[in-house]
């Protein structure tokens, strides 16, 4: 297995072939919802060097402060299509190359990685306990006392981290969006078994 | 009479448990599963969820770091007595949430809709949900504490007003959809537990399909054979779709299809479905009559 190295090359992100598992190592910030929503509605976004750490982790860890030091107790990747609505132009404005969450994100989002040059990885099973043991070091963290530490955005140095699997490649094709075409061919006959009669519709009341 | 503090303290280690173990009927369902796969990113799905929830129980780490929603199911028996009253459970559930949260077994996941501030302690209007339930003989109580995740709540809960003429194919159809939309792209976490709520008012009907997922052992089936055979036929249609662990290729879209049913206005047919994810999170605290709690994974109840 392929272990890339953050920030992600163009070159390594163009490499990556749909459905590849992949670990990664180097640098990374976390956020979830409000990071985006923030970032995009009211241009405030975590002061970092976008160049250097360009890897995005959907995350809202468990987190525990013992002194002045973290450690994070269990970081399970979160559902990233619930970000599409901003997913993009967030791609866009940093101009990421990585993204790593859980699900998948849709076509726009899609759209705006292979105009950057950029990949979704999306995880593997439930694997917040082995991350956890491949995030060295707890970096920094942005708007803790704003976002609390679940919403906040933590930044990571990771080694050797995942695996995960490369559901969008750099040239915009979507992993899911074919499982998806193959579940909705065996519908019909699904449904014939189940006895529901062709062309069967639901009761319409609203004219 | 069963003291408040022992109460708390049920609660507590209940919900806690719930975070970091994983009830054996599920582990030993994911273990048949993965024996049943094909696909090998089928299979690597099971393989490391199975493995996390190993390193959970070893260590103080969590089956999943979304503990998402707090919630507590409480049996009370005829002549159960608790100090300071039935009232005092409200206080007891929100005591074991915030300290579970404090201790890092509980993500503080709980925020206002609108203002969508985080408390920090997974406490506010509503929050834990605590459900009473007087159905016991005895003089004890029974707490089943669920953490549920966000995925399996936000991605699968559906609920559709049917009518008497849409029949047994509309439940069919709505229900085999809905797994369809859930399990895309491993939304709900799949293998799922798919809770399905026929009759009743709404809330009654989404009441049921979540009981229906949370609170019933694998391998249990709804004692009405009729039902049954819907949950059965169900449950193969499920396996066909193609989809497996975590939306990948492959069978096990669900581990259990579980229908409930109520009786409903004659010009009704209410549908709701409820999933919870893979790791099927939940803990039991038995407490007697003398205070003594007992510990388990296992649910009594089908």
């Amino acid at each position: 297995m392929r272990d890339i190295k953050l920030p992600m090359s163009e070159a390594d992100a163009k490499s990556l072939k749909l459905g590849e598992m992949v670990t990664v190592s180097g640098l990374l910030f976390t956020g979830r919802s409000r990071l985006h929503i923030r970032a995009v509605e009211d241009n405030i976004f975590p002061p970092i060097d976008y160049e250097k750490i360009n890897c995005f982790f959907h995350v809202g860890p468990v987190m525990r402060q013992n002194g002045d030091e973290w450690e994070v107790v269990s970081c399970e990747p979160t559902s990233s299509i619930r970000f599409e609505r901003y997913g993009a132009d967030v791609v866009r404005k940093f101009n990421l190359r990585t993204l790593i969450g859980k699900t998948t994100m849709g076509p726009r989002t899609a759209e705006a990685l292979k105009e950057v040059g950029g990949v979704y990885l999306t995880k593997i099973g439930l694997s917040g306990n082995a991350l956890r043991g491949q995030v060295k070091k707890v970096h920094d963290v942005h708007f803790l006392d704003e976002l609390g530490k679940t919403e906040c955005t933590w930044i990571y140095e990771v080694e050797n981290f995942g695996p995960f699997f490369v559901a969008i490649d750099a040239d915009g094709n979507n992993y899911f969006e074919d499982l998806a075409r193959e579940a909705d061919a065996k519908m019909p006959e699904i449904e014939a078994e189940l006895g529901i009669p062709e062309g069967y519709t639901y009761t319409e009341v609203n004219g | 009479m069963i003291k408040r503090e022992v109460v708390t303290d049920a609660m507590y280690n209940a919900i806690r448990l719930g975070a970091t173990k994983m009830p054996p009927d599920i582990r030993a369902a994911l273990q048949r599963a993965l024996e049943e796969e094909l696909d090998p990113m089928a299979k690597k799905h099971l393989e490391v969820s199975l493995q996390n929830a190993d390193l959970s129980e070893k260590g103080n780490g969590l089956v999943c770091a979304d503990t998402g929603f707090p919630m507590f199911f409480v049996h009370a028996g005829k002549s159960t007595v608790i100090e300071g009253g039935f009232n005092t459970l409200k206080a007891c559930a929100e005591e074991a949430t915030a300290r579970a949260t404090a201790e890092c077994f509980l993500r503080p996941t709980m925020v206002h809709p609108l203002t969508r501030k985080n408390p920090g302690d997974n406490i506010g209007p509503g929050m834990p949900k605590m459900e009473l339930i007087f159905d016991r003989e005895d003089d004890g109580l029974e707490i089943i504490a669920a953490p549920k995740g966000g995925g399996s709540e936000i991605f699968g809960t559906f609920y559709r007003m049917m009518f008497p003429a849409d029949g047994e194919a509309g439940i069919k159809k709505f229900v085999i959809e809905c797994i369809k939309d859930a399990c895309y792209a491993g939304k709900v976490c799949p293998p799922a537990i798919i809770g399905v709520g026929i009759g009743g008012t709404a809330d009654l009907c989404m009441g049921l399909a979540k009981k229906a997922a949370l609170l019933r052992p694998i391998g249990a089936h709804h004692p009405d054979p009729e039902v049954a055979r819907l949950e059965k036929e169900l449950y193969d249609a499920a396996r066909k779709l193609g989809i497996g662990p975590m939306g990948s290729r492959g069978i096990n879209a669900v581990l259990a299809i579980n229908l409930d049913i109520a009786v409903t206005h004659t010009a009704a047919l209410p549908v709701a479905v409820n999933a919870q994810c893979l790791v099927g999170r939940r803990w039991v605290a038995r407490i007697d009559g003398n205070g003594n709690i007992n510990y388990t994974g296992v649910l009594e109840n089908a």
